[in-house]
């Protein structure tokens, strides 16, 4: 029984308890232990990295030293705190002068950053610790070739050296539920969400160009796994309406939702009721 | 081949001819002894990082001609300009280059350069404000959701203090200090 150090971050428990709420349900099916870590906060997101690098490296340096305590992996469901930790770990990792410069501030605190706990995002502790046989065996009500175009979001693609994802893993995970994974062209591009503080017209029509894409690819439905992207692709869609009157009716899921159906959670279960874009036509393409 | 439209206006040019006196020689060394700025030196120009980022078009300076810029020494006009806070940290640039310039990393370089002179998009200063206020970005407060869901209403381990207190000493704090 695999346990990690869950680091929810703030985003998903304050906006998507439907994204941690699925998310806990289908780990705790695989008998992965997540187990929420104690005195942590904040990762700062890349708006802290932008305005103060040390401190952002402190932050995130010590959620690690938390971990270290025990050793076991953290397991985040977010991007963004992703992004942070893994950049974090990369760059403490590759600079002696930081890890000394951390270290000496975790001190008063009884913490030191020692690397063993690596961070690591929710989707790719499932698809490598539990591996894609066992979730296929766990499929219970297959959906029907539904087509899903995949949102992965920046920093978890990028950068390569750092982040070490393949986006098969995410692939693969959609195609187990019995899902279709729609190819589209823009499948790399960034939905926007982080210029929304800065030049919120321009992150509205970067989430338009994504959503066209998807549409126009033939997908019925969107996945994600970061709250932020979430949040862009669902929410805008409202916007886009008053904005440039355009209905793309794109139902956005985390995909522990997607995966959770197909394992035979009830939509209650994974929160379906508080995705914006009514998400409920994604139970029509469940086999009972 | 079809006959080119006559030009009646002369090329448009990105910036007036370069001041040499203006240029700022320490710039370059400044950057490149940052966290990321290593290969900058490397750069030779090609422009694949603008043809990679989905939003240079609307860019006065495209990434590549930010790091030429950079490069050649240019301080005042790269850490004034909007578009390295337009920048949307999605890397593609950077994942692209051939020469290993890390040029995401490296503008975000320039944002900690602009921030330590004050230079910071209001609403970006006012997350970092949040930050250290509260710990967080995000606070709950629909609590009735999350139990719902069979969730913790408030998040299990949740402690802002040790965030806080780190952002309290750093350029972050010195947000709040400067309101004062
Ligand atoms: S892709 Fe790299 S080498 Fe080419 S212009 Fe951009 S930074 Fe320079
Ligand atoms: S990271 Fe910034 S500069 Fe690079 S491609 Fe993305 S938006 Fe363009």
């Amino acid at each position: 029984m695999p346990e990690y150090n869950l680091y929810a971050g703030c985003s998903v428990p304050a906006n998507y308890p439907n994204y941690e709420a699925s998310m806990l349900r289908v780990a705790d099916s695989f008998d992965m232990e997540l187990k929420y870590m104690e005195g942590v906060a904040c990762c700062g997101s890349p708006n802290l990295r932008a305005i103060d690098y040390e401190g952002w490296l402190k932050v995130n340096a010590r959620t690690l030293a938390i971990a270290d305590k025990n050793g076991n992996d953290i397991v985040t469901p977010c991007n963004g705190c992703f992004g942070s930790l893994k950049d974090v770990y990369y760059h403490l990792k590759h600079n002696e002068d930081y890890v000394e410069m951390v270290n000496a501030e975790l001190a008063s605190e009884g913490l030191e950053f020692t690397g063993d706990a690596k961070p690591r995002h929710f989707v790719e502790a499932l698809y490598t610790d539990i591996g894609i046989d066992r979730i296929k065996d766990s499929i219970t009500n297959p959906l029907d070739g539904v087509g899903i175009a995949i949102h992965y979001g920046c920093h978890l693609l990028r950068p390569k050296d750092v982040t070490e994802f393949r986006p098969e893993i995410l692939k693969d995970l959609v195609a187990v539920t019995g899902a279709e994974v729609v190819e589209y062209p823009l499948w790399k591009q960034c939905c926007g969400a982080t210029v929304l503080p800065v030049d919120e017209p321009l992150a509205i029509r970067l989430a338009r160009d994504k959503l066209k894409s998807m549409k126009e690819a033939g997908a019925q439905f969107a996945t994600v796994v970061c709250p932020a992207c979430g949040n862009q692709l669902d929410l805008q869609q409202l916007d886009l309406k008053n904005t440039y009157g355009e209905e793309y009716n794109i139902p956005i899921l985390h995909y522990p939702q997607i995966l959770g159906l197909a394992m035979g959670l009830s939509e209650d279960e994974i929160g379906l009721y508080l995705n914006r874009v009514p998400a409920e036509p994604i139970l029509e393409h469940v086999s009972k | 081949m079809a006959k080119t439209e006559e030009k009646t206006v002369p090329p448009v040019t990105l910036v007036d001819p370069i001041e040499l006196s203006e240029l700022d020689r320490d710039f370059r060394e400044e950057i490149h002894n940052m966290p990321n700025g290593e290969e900058l030196g490397a750069c030779f120009a090609c422009s694949t990082c603008t043809a990679a980022c989905p939003i240079a078009n609307s860019w006065d300076y495209k990434p590549h001609q930010l790091i030429r810029m950079i490069l050649l020494g240019m301080r005042e006009k790269v850490l004034a300009s909007d578009e390295i806070w337009l920048c949307l940290t999605c890397f593609e640039c950077q994942e692209r280059c051939p020469q290993n310039v890390r040029v995401t990393d490296i503008l975000f370089d320039c944002k900690n350069l602009a921030a330590e002179e004050g230079r910071i998009p209001p609403n970006v200063a006012e997350l970092g404000k949040e930050l250290v206020e509260q710990g967080q970005l995000y606070v709950i407060t629909a609590d009735w959701e999350r139990e719902d869901l069979g969730l913790e209403p408030s998040l299990p381990g949740l402690q802002t203090e040790g965030v806080q207190n780190m952002l309290k000493e750093s350029r972050t704090g010195r947000l709040l200090e400067e309101e004062d």
